[in-house]
């Protein structure tokens, strides 16, 4: 049985898509997200092995949820939509395949004999991202959307990764790996990325060791093993 | 009393040069309102004219001339004021100089004098805005009996011998200030006659041009048929009172009026030569009857006898014709051959805004075309897919919902018409809304205050669809949170608003720059309804987004 995700905002969009891939016997539905947000959780937890992706979705299309997702988690992806105004002809390369709602059951067999085949030559999908221009963030109990360039430094600990703003911080769902691969965010310590714009001052300290003061004034460990990129970074 | 007798027969010559003065070209200068400098030297040359002539015309008296020359010069200056009057007085002075006499001196300047007097009673009548009495008879008498008299005295203070001037004067005073004052009197009432007449004809050149403006003013603008053409030759032969009036566009005649209207059918081509020369060369043509002949092409019978053919135009562009009859005994009126090519220059801007009107209209139609064909795919194959899900849970729901897609799709193809009442516009969003409610079930949450007052009220149909669209596919469909979107109708201030709200607040921007279909639904509303109404744009960013439609209390109706 295939482990497959479905993410769709809409309820009955899930529940159709759910019945028709349950229907074809070969797949195993761990979970329906009804956003981005949820379908990271569920990816982190779940580790599927194929994703049914809506596009058009409140706050962060399909497009932004991939990436979102870590390298090594990344599923491979299959897009459903209701119109095919993004001519997903151009993306076959990238995704896997393409559904156009409502899905007919013949066609739906096909994906799957594709997803089939390519788990079975053991491709690792691999879909083409792009820098975040927005790190998705929980705030009470709303999704908040943080402007990389605006956010000073993200700190991951056991309670989560939490981002760092002069408003504050927030917990966010992406990993610290996700965020520093697909932001300017520069590592300085194994639990810390910063944003480079907004250090104050460096101070040295014993043992190639170094701590960063923030234009906020929070300070920040720099651990030997990114010290030296990071005077790469700054040019000194 | 001989001389005065002979000073009366010599200035009935003047009152025949005054007759044809009026007849002449050179009289139009005396028609405007004010002299330009062009019209006082025609007038100084005609005035120096007759006082010289009036000198030439002069009986020999003791050494002396008994004459009419101040008449020219008077008149010269009560017209034309003191400049023009004192010119041709030292015209007529310097020429009677020349010709000697132990007067010579003092005539030449008492002429000059009474031109300026003329002058100076000019100034004052101007003065006191009494412009009307500078052709006053009266005036002219009275003021030239003065000036005759100024001379006599000039003449018995200047000439020597005195004794000489004094019994000179004695003899020809009283017939030269009798015969001068009553020429002059006679001569400016021959003027003002003219004068009165061209005002008088203009009068009702300008009554006439501006009736026919009047009547057939808007009758165009419902474009260029033989309905409209008939109504528009029927008036242009009344205003005009000519024979017959005919109407064309480039190939039949559309309407016919009048006299000869047995054989002259609309509908029928056109056969006249003239009326082809007219449309081929685009200019006026003019058969007068006389040196070019007019004959009916239709019926050998035909009693019309002179036309004129008038091209209509737009842009220049020659789209038919308007042809004036008169009958073969009468004679066509230079009045109405003026007054036709003015008419037919009035209905070619008539019929340029009626083109003007009818592209707008064009413009408002296609921008029905256009938010129908916005009825977006996206919303199609949801609902689709949203049915097909529905199918397996609950058949009857998803029966109600295929017929209501089937009846928003119905709306949106079959509504051509630019007004709808406020219950079918609900009908058509309600259809959308139900689809829409199914595909994103408790995300999304309609709440209605409608005034049931409203319900007939007529509004420009796909005014709130467009709207409420917007408020679920750009605001509800991007939230997380459960969605809210209100519509209410209620009057307010005399006006009827409608509102449509959601709470999502993410389109503010692209509203605002008048994107989304929102141009088109203002512009139309400002078409159909008056320029007063519209939408209006209230937003706050992630909190609600509110468009406020203004409609008139009585809702719209068609023009």
């Amino acid at each position: 049985m295939i482990r497959a995700l479905i993410v769709d905002d809409e309820l009955h969009a899930r529940e159709e898509l759910q019945t028709l891939l349950e229907e074809t016997g070969e797949i195993n539905v761990l979970a329906t997200c009804a956003n981005a947000v949820e379908a990271i959780k569920a990816i982190q937890r779940l580790r599927p092995e194929v994703l049914f992706l809506d596009i058009q979705m409140p706050l962060l299309s399909g497009f932004d949820l991939l990436n979102m997702i870590d390298e090594e988690e990344m599923p491979h992806v299959v897009f459903v939509t209701a119109y095919d105004e993004y001519a997903l002809k151009a993306f076959e390369e990238k995704t896997l395949d393409y559904l156009l709602k409502p899905v007919e059951p013949a066609r739906l067999r096909k994906t799957v004999e594709k997803v089939r085949s390519a788990l079975k030559a053991g491709v690792q999908p691999r879909y083409e991202t792009q820098t975040l221009n927005k790190i998705p963030c929980l705030s009470a109990n709303k999704i908040k959307l943080i402007d990389p360039a605006v956010v000073e430094h993200i700190h991951s600990d056991l309670s989560g990764v939490r981002v760092f703003t002069h408003e504050g911080s927030f917990f966010t769902e992406l990993t610290l790996k996700t965020l520093e691969q697909r932001t300017d965010l520069l590592r300085c310590h194994k639990q810390y990325l910063v944003n480079v714009d907004h250090i104050d001052e460096i101070l040295l300290l014993e043992n190639g060791l170094a701590e960063i003061k923030t234009r906020c004034g929070r300070q920040l460990p720099v651990s030997r093993r990114y010290f030296k990129r990071l005077k790469e970074v700054l040019g000194f | 009393m001989t001389l005065f007798l002979e000073l009366l027969q010599e200035m009935s010559v003047f009152l025949v040069i005054a007759y044809l003065f009026s007849k002449s070209p050179a009289f139009r200068s005396l028609t405007g309102e004010s002299l330009r400098l062009r019209h006082k030297v025609i007038l100084y040359l005609v005035f120096s004219a007759c006082s010289i002539l009036g000198t030439y015309f002069g009986l020999p008296v003791q050494d002396a001339i008994a004459n009419t020359r101040a008449i020219g010069a008077v008149l010269a200056g009560l017209i034309g004021g003191p400049l023009l009057g004192g010119a041709v007085g030292l015209t007529a002075g310097l020429h009677r100089f020349t010709l000697g006499g132990f007067t010579a001196f003092s005539c030449g300047i008492s002429t000059t004098a009474e031109g300026l007097l003329g002058g100076l009673v000019h100034l004052y009548l101007v003065r006191n805005s009494r412009n009307n009495d500078l052709f006053s008879p009266s005036i002219a008498l009275v003021t030239t009996f003065f000036a005759e008299a100024l001379q006599m005295a000039i003449i018995l203070a200047t000439a020597h011998p005195f004794s000489e001037a004094i019994s000179l004067v004695q003899v020809i005073a009283a017939p030269m200030m009798l015969s001068n004052s009553v020429g002059a009197a006679l001569f400016i009432s021959i003027i003002r006659d003219q004068k009165n007449m061209y005002d008088k004809f203009g009068a009702i050149f300008s009554a006439q041009a501006l009736k026919v403006a009047e009547r057939t003013l808007g009758i165009l603008v419902r474009g260029f048929s033989p309905s409209t053409a008939e109504q528009i030759a029927d008036i242009i032969r009344e205003e005009t009172g000519v024979g017959a009036v005919a109407i064309t566009d480039r190939e039949k005649i559309l309407a016919f009026s009048g006299m000869a209207a047995d054989h002259h059918p609309p509908g029928g081509p056109i056969t006249s030569e003239i009326t082809r020369e007219a449309i081929r060369n685009n200019k006026v043509v003019y058969a007068d009857g006389v040196n070019t002949p007019y004959h009916c092409t239709l019926s050998p019978d035909c009693p019309l006898g002179s036309s004129l053919v008038v091209p209509l135009r737009i842009d220049n562009e020659v789209v038919g014709t308007i042809k004036l009859y008169e009958p073969k005994h009468k004679l066509f009126l230079n009045l109405n051959r003026t007054l036709g090519e003015g008419i037919a220059s009035l209905l070619s801007d008539q019929l340029l805004r009626a083109r003007y009107e009818e592209q707008k209209n064009l413009l408002i139609k296609s921008e029905l075309k256009l938010l129908q064909a916005q009825v977006n795919p996206h919303f199609l194959f949801n609902a689709l897919n949203t049915i097909s899900a529905i199918i397996r849970k609950d058949a009857d729901r998803a029966r109600e919902l295929l017929l209501h897609l089937s009846n928003f799709f119905r709306k949106n193809l079959k509504r051509s018409g630019d007004l709808a009442t406020l219950a079918e516009e609900l009908d058509h969003v309600n259809s959308y809304l139900k689809i829409e409610m199914a595909r994103f079930e408790d995300r999304l949450t309609i709440e209605r205050d409608i005034d049931p007052q409203l319900l007939n009220l007529k509004i420009p149909t796909f005014t709130l669809q467009p709207i409420i669209e917007n408020a679920v596919k750009h605001g509800i469909s991007t939230m997380l949170e459960p969605g809210v979107v209100r519509l209410r109708a209620q009057r307010r201030n005399g006006q009827v608003v409608v509102e449509i709200e959601d709470n999502a607040g993410t389109y503010c921007e692209r509203i605002k720059r008048g994107g989304l279909g929102m141009k088109i639904v203002n512009q139309r509303i400002k078409n159909l309804c008056g320029q007063e109404f519209g939408t209006q744009v209230a937003c706050e960013p992630n909190q609600s987004t509110r468009i406020t439609i203004v409609l008139p209390e009585g809702g719209c109706e068609t023009t």
